[in-house]
């Protein structure tokens, strides 16, 4: 038997009356308050998440001068037009599932400010490759998407480039390459070593796809083979 | 591992976490509701793939799929505790 309302508990009380239908509103009320609460949480969670994407928020932290220092000396911070790329615009993805995702993964950017893995100028050097390495390799696995925002191979005329420029991005075209597999350091600086490790970055990227594609063809050649086999029986 | 988590988080907050658990209030039949909710995590899938099965991990696809199954079950167990039609 269940116990009566006096002998509950307050988190027994709560859930009794979430569960207890509502006999003092009308159901009109009830939709119109949950539609406002609605937006209201929607809105304020949005706001939020769109705070945490400033420049100033992502610069707040000890570790992230270095970074700043550096993208202060590039033409994303600075140039003739006007137009900025600040860090969310190359480092948090425009689509809402990817962003989620980037802004939970984040989470270990807090521990590393905390934990003071890169508090000197010594260890960030230390992690420096590592680190370029890790945003190599998601903006080589989701075709430089980042980049991509702003920038367009569609819509760049290429009459107007330098020569070298114009005939790069035209091979870029032709070999289906993507930005970053010739603009790593475009934001901040490049530590000793980085081309190799770009290498190897690449090189695990397609073993992984081409592991994908070899599983694919042994299905298909699987399958080939036991149609032939029902064929000759 | 934080990659699986950041997966997980963003299916929860995005279309087969709020869209499945809305579908499955709709029905009171829990494997019903389950299944919406998976249909949501295939089609949630494919949309941010921009409809291209060839841009789709497995691991992203099953994982939009079980959260979508679990926030629809979630909703029709929602709709059978708190509604009595």
């Amino acid at each position: 038997m269940a116990d009566s309302p006096e002998k509950r508990g307050w988190i027994g009380r709560i859930w009794n009356a979430i569960w207890t239908p509502a006999v003092m509103f009308s159901s009109g009320f009830l939709v119109l308050a949950g539609f406002l609460a609605g937006i209201l949480f929607w809105g304020g969670f949005h706001w939020t998440l769109e705070l945490t994407n400033t420049e100033e928020f992502c610069t707040s932290c000890h570790t992230m001068e270095t970074n700043l220092g550096e993208y202060r000396e590039t033409v994303h911070y600075n140039n003739h037009s006007g137009v900025r790329a600040i860090c969310s615009d190359c480092h948090v993805p425009h689509e809402w599932n990817h962003k989620i995702k980037a802004k939970i993964m984040a989470v270990k950017d807090v521990y590393h400010e905390l934990a003071g893995t890169i508090s000197t100028p010594e260890k960030y050097e230390d992690h420096r490759l590592s680190m370029a390495s890790a945003v190599w390799k998601k903006m080589k696995a989701s075709d430089s998407r980042e980049c991509r925002n702003c920038h367009n191979f569609d819509y760049m005329d290429f009459t107007i480039q330098e020569t070298r420029a114009a005939s790069e991005h035209q091979r870029a075209i032709d070999n289906n390459m993507t930005c970053i597999d010739c603009h790593q350091g475009i934001a901040h600086s490049l530590p000793p070593g980085y081309l190799e490790q770009y290498q190897e970055v690449t090189e695990t990227l397609a073993s992984k796809a081409s592991g994908t594609l070899q599983d694919q063809v042994a299905d298909s050649s699987a399958e080939i083979r036991s149609f032939l086999t029902k064929q000759a029986d | 591992m934080l990659e699986l988590l950041g997966t997980i988080g963003a299916n929860i907050i995005s279309l087969p976490g709020i869209l499945g658990l809305a579908l499955g209030m709709m029905t009171r039949n829990l494997m019903l509701g389950a299944v919406i909710g998976g249909v949501v995590g295939v089609l949630e899938t494919l949309i941010f793939a921009h409809w291209s099965f060839a841009n789709i991990q497995t691991i992203e696809l099953v994982i939009a799929v079980v959260v979508g199954f679990c926030a629809g079950a979630l909703g029709s167990a929602i709709r059978i505790k708190g509604a009595t039609v």
